[in-house]
């Protein structure tokens, strides 16, 4: 059977992780391991919700050892731990301290310890072993799974790494901002640095100011791996940040301008990665420079007339891309916007037809409708809601939503109606739900 | 300093009794995020994150921009007070009157 190790080049004493300021090495890392998967419960998948990312990564590593699946659930709203306690009711949990998730049982890593009688032996995991199940809304009410294997994790974090120029002989320190829960951060953040024999802030910054320390924690060089949400804020507040090698951004679209800011005021490069769930990071791009993306070495385009795929050894079939994109030389693409149905709030990526049809199981909601207004200004859009609910508080519809859907996705503000302004075929148009958020506004304005 | 964003309707008494400060900033919190709530209901010893007025780490993100723009306190989560600050309106505001620049 084809293996591939748990990490790359293998140097005991190399750093992999920076927790609280205190440096674990790669033969700690393996010792940690060894002794957690002796203490993993006989079971099939495991729902890793550790914050912390080294120890995150503790348990993802110890669950494949034991030829566990770890999934990722889409957030940690109690309808997503729901569904997965009905789809993978054998599965337990892995937590931070003592909390108690609700349908699972819950275990805590062991407080990191040194084995002295480690025997350092790297684990070789099966390719084709199903290391992580991601999720994404699908339209119809109930999510998708996405299996994706060790192998599939290897190579794209291999193939990013050789695109960026990351050389197991010139190690650098990873700082992230994203979480590790999702496929980016989970690729960016662990498989990219374990596999090149890198390191990690074991952090997960926020502010401004947090992200200039973490940064500061670790030894140069750096790479940061963020978001445009978050590079707005560094560069808003005027952070002066350590230096960093290069920028990494990804969840949504950066904007040109910000990422000039971003390299003039940090003095840095900024690239980014284009991805999604079903198929992982498939293109980089420094936004600077260029409009076209640039897929990784091994992914091929295909288009048709029902749209763009990707193909890639490591996917069982093509995938097609969920945004609006052309095909511009064989190993390029440019991105023009979002499929209609879809939202990405944050990095959150969900389905309008999917959020309706939950909004409108809400008990006493008798119409309802997200809505996605145009971008203004730089800070995240949120959803709008109309809604019919005679008799209803907002308060009450936003509390039941809050148990069915990402809480990414709440709505900023919920409308509450007499009625839509549905056209004769019972249709909502975008331009009639322009104009009912244009009333409202007009509405306020004079106080009514 | 409310910079200006959409038009609400409320009057501007609160049924809690807030401070001057603890006003403006339930204003600000409400017009940055866009929330379904009057600032005059926020109750000023109510969680703002989770459970409470709902709030995420965006949110977070997008009020200590904010904050560090109106009062020029510039919030770090690393440092132990933080948890505390963001725990409700009270709060953060007393935060802001420790911290602030203008």
């Amino acid at each position: 059977m084809t293996t591939a190790a748990l990490f790359g080049p293998y140097h005991a004493d190399r750093v992999l992780a920076w927790e609280n300021g205190h440096a674990i090495t790669y033969s700690h890392f393996l010792s940690d391991v060894g002794a957690l998967a002796d203490l993993l419960p006989e079971k099939p998948t495991v729902i890793n919700l550790v914050d912390d990312r080294y120890r995150f990564l503790v348990g993802f590593a110890a669950a494949l050892v034991r030829g566990q699946t770890t999934l990722l659930p889409p957030s940690r709203a109690p309808g997503a731990l729901g569904q997965l306690a009905r789809d993978y009711a054998a599965s337990y949990c892995l937590v931070d301290d003592t909390e108690q998730v609700e349908h699972f049982p819950s275990y805590q890593i062991p407080q990191s310890r040194w084995y002295p009688t480690c025997t350092a032996k790297i684990p070789q995991i099966p390719v084709d072993h199903p290391a992580v199940v991601a999720f994404t809304s699908g339209s119809t009410g109930s999510p998708l799974s996405h299996s994706k294997t060790w192998g599939s994790l290897v190579t794209v974090a291999r193939s990013t790494g050789s695109r960026l120029g990351l050389k197991a002989s010139d190690p650098v320190t990873i700082v992230a901002t994203v979480p590790h829960h999702h496929m980016y951060g989970l690729e960016a953040s662990i498989m990219l640095p374990i596999q090149h024999g890198m390191a990690f802030h074991a952090g997960r910054p926020l502010f401004p100011e947090d992200v200039r320390s973490a940064l500061a924690e670790v030894p140069s060089p750096r790479i940061l791996v963020t978001t445009p949400l978050h590079i707005r804020a560094c560069v808003t507040a005027g952070s002066r940040l350590p230096h960093v090698k290069y920028i990494l951004s990804a969840t949504a679209p950066l904007a040109r301008s910000l990422a000039r800011q971003a390299e003039t005021s940090f003095q840095t490069s900024v690239y980014e990665v284009y991805g999604f769930t079903e198929a992982g990071s498939l293109a980089t791009r420094r936004t600077v420079a260029e409009d076209t993306w640039h897929v990784l070495d091994g992914i091929t385009l295909h288009q048709d007339s029902a749209g763009c795929s990707l193909q890639a050894p490591y996917l069982r079939e093509p995938i097609s891309f969920p945004d609006l994109v052309s095909i511009q030389a064989p190993h390029h693409f440019v991105l023009h916007g979002r499929g209609t149905d879809l939202v990405n709030i944050g990095g959150h990526r969900g389905s309008l037809s999917d959020l309706n049809q939950k909004l409108n199981e809400i008990e006493g909601v008798q119409d309802g409708v997200f809505f996605l207004p145009d971008d203004k200004g730089p800070s995240v859009t949120r959803l709008i809601a109309f809604v019919v609910a005679p008799g209803k508080a907002a308060e009450h519809i936003l509390s039941a939503l809050r148990t069915v859907i990402d809480p990414m996705f709440l709505p900023r503000p919920l409308h509450l109606l007499p009625k839509l302004p549905r056209n004769g075929t019972g249709k909502l148009t975008r331009e009639s739900l322009l104009g009912l958020l244009h009333e409202l506004h007009q509405g306020e304005r004079h106080g009514t | 300093m409310v910079s200006e964003g959409p038009p609400h309707t409320w009057d501007d008494k609160s049924v809690f009794d807030l401070s001057a400060l603890e006003a403006d900033v339930a204003k600000l919190i409400v017009q940055t995020l866009n929330l379904n709530i009057d600032p005059v209901q926020i109750q000023p010893e109510q969680p703002l994150f989770n459970e409470g007025l709902g709030l995420d780490s965006i949110d977070a993100l997008e009020l200590s921009l904010v904050i560090s723009q109106c009062y020029g306190y510039k919030i770090r989560s690393d440092d132990p007070e933080t948890v505390a600050t963001f725990a409700s309106l009270r709060s953060l505001c007393q935060s802001i009157e420790k911290h602030r620049t203008k």
